[in-house]
């Protein structure tokens, strides 16, 4: 698998992980503290993942 | 039509408390989602077809029917398109048109609709009628006793609900496969509402087949998928192949189901193995709700104690605010979505069902929160 599809999917998933984040906390979306560290990883991933994804440019 | 404007985006399960009893037990985990994303093309389990869907070692569905059979207490497995088509390949399997075949009063709809497509003649154990709706499981006794006489033949196939979708009652499934082997009448477990949800081991029932549905009862979206299960003396019979194309099951055509729904499933597998333990935090959660709404007068239909997360009610007060509020009977589903909450039949309101299957403890107290507020304000 290329370095940039390997990136896609690593940022579709995190951002599957967040969906159940906002899946879990519905209908409010109050946070809890672990679901915000959670969320912050995830995030810091998918923008790695994205780094990677701007090289096509 | 164009798609990115005329599809609408569904928020359901991120921005509601979703209870549609059709979809609380189907919906995906994290896993699931992300083999489905990766699966998503047609085809996309057939990249190293080996000539038929189960018989499949990459992806590993062989593996993983071997386990699902394990699962339900059965000997072997197969991939269907739904818990439809699992019912009707083992009455088009077994039976011939006009062949006596007895289904309970609570059947789904689909059970019906197998048995027209198999030309049987239909006979229907009743239920107890209102309050409780129960299946009694002599009552099989009874109707195997009316087919013998009204036909001068055995029933040639027993077809029970586990649990069905409107009360969520449990039916004693073993006393019923117990009725049906001293009539030596071949049983079929629908647990469309039951596997995947809560512990059903087929070999302590007693069951011949079971059919279960996996887009509903175990977290497998991304399509339609079910399971057809059976003991090892039906396997020739049923899951006979074709004569010309010899690794071709007849009753699946061949292959069923060949994207992402099987991947989904597979998937959501061990999540569902895990889950089923904890069922008895489910019916806490589903009795903790049903007693907050009792106590503003939505009363609970169906058997007690409540004994599944699937619940029908009756409301004389829900339907009374309808006659004054300024969307009529469209209130409850609009004030209940105000609140977060969705998944009620939109005009519904002195009788529904919903599902709390799945929720976290504090989505129940919401849940229940929803409807005392409702009643306080309006009622």
């Amino acid at each position: 698998m290329t370095e940039e599809t390997s990136a896609l999917f690593e940022a579709l998933f995190r951002l599957e992980e967040i969906r159940e984040i906002l899946r879990e906390s519905a209908p409010k979306h109050n946070l809890n503290q672990e679901q915000k560290k959670k969320l912050k990883k995830e995030i810091e991933g998918i923008e790695k993942s994205l780094k990677q994804l701007e090289k096509l440019l | 039509m164009n798609p990115t404007e005329d599809i609408e985006l569904r928020d359901r399960e991120e921005d509601y408390i979703n209870i549609n009893p059709l979809q609380t037990a189907g919906r995906t985990h994290p896993e699931t989602r992300k083999a489905i994303d990766s699966y998503i093309d047609g085809y996309s389990v057939c990249d190293w077809c080996a000539g038929a869907l189960c018989k499949m070692e990459k992806p590993p569905i062989a593996k993983f029917l071997e386990e699902a059979s394990k699962f339900l207490g059965m000997n072997q497995s197969m991939l269907t398109n739904g818990c439809r088509e699992a019912k009707y390949a083992i009455l088009h399997a077994i039976t011939n048109p006009g062949d006596p075949v007895v289904i309970d009063g609570n059947k789904h709809y689909t059970t019906y609709v197998a048995c027209e497509r198999a030309r049987v003649k239909i006979y229907e154990v009743p239920n107890n009628g209102k309050p409780e709706y129960r299946i009694n499981p002599e009552d099989y006794e009874k109707t195997f006793e009316q087919v013998k006489k009204e036909s001068g033949k055995p029933a040639k196939l027993a077809i029970l609900t586990h649990v069905d979708g409107s009360y969520g009652n449990v039916v004693d499934a073993k006393k019923v496969a117990g009725i049906c082997k001293l009539h030596n009448v071949p049983f079929l477990l629908n647990t469309a509402y039951s596997s995947g949800r809560m512990p059903v081991d087929g070999k302590e029932i007693g069951a011949d087949f079971i059919a279960a549905s996996c887009h509903k009862g175990w977290a497998a979206g991304g399509g339609n998928i079910g399971l057809l299960s059976i003991t090892e003396n039906w396997v020739e019979k049923v899951f006979e192949h074709s004569g010309k194309y010899k690794v071709k099951p007849l009753e699946i055509l061949g292959c069923s189901t060949r994207g992402s729904a099987t991947m989904a499933l597979m998937a959501s597998f061990p999540r569902v193995k895990e889950r089923v333990k904890h069922w008895s935090n489910e019916v806490e959660n589903a009795r903790y709700v049903v007693k907050q709404l009792e106590e503003v007068g939505i009363e609970k239909l169906g058997v007690r104690p409540v004994e599944h997360d699937v619940n029908f009610f009756e409301s004389e007060i829900l339907y009374k605010i309808s006659e004054t509020h300024k969307k009529k009977n469209f209130y409850l589903y609009n004030e209940l979505k105000e609140r977060g909450v969705i998944g009620i039949k939109a005009g519904l309101t002195r009788n529904f069902k919903f599902s709390t299957y799945g929720k976290t403890r504090e989505q129940i107290e919401h849940l229940a929160w929803a409807f005392r507020d409702i009643v306080e304000k309006f009622g």
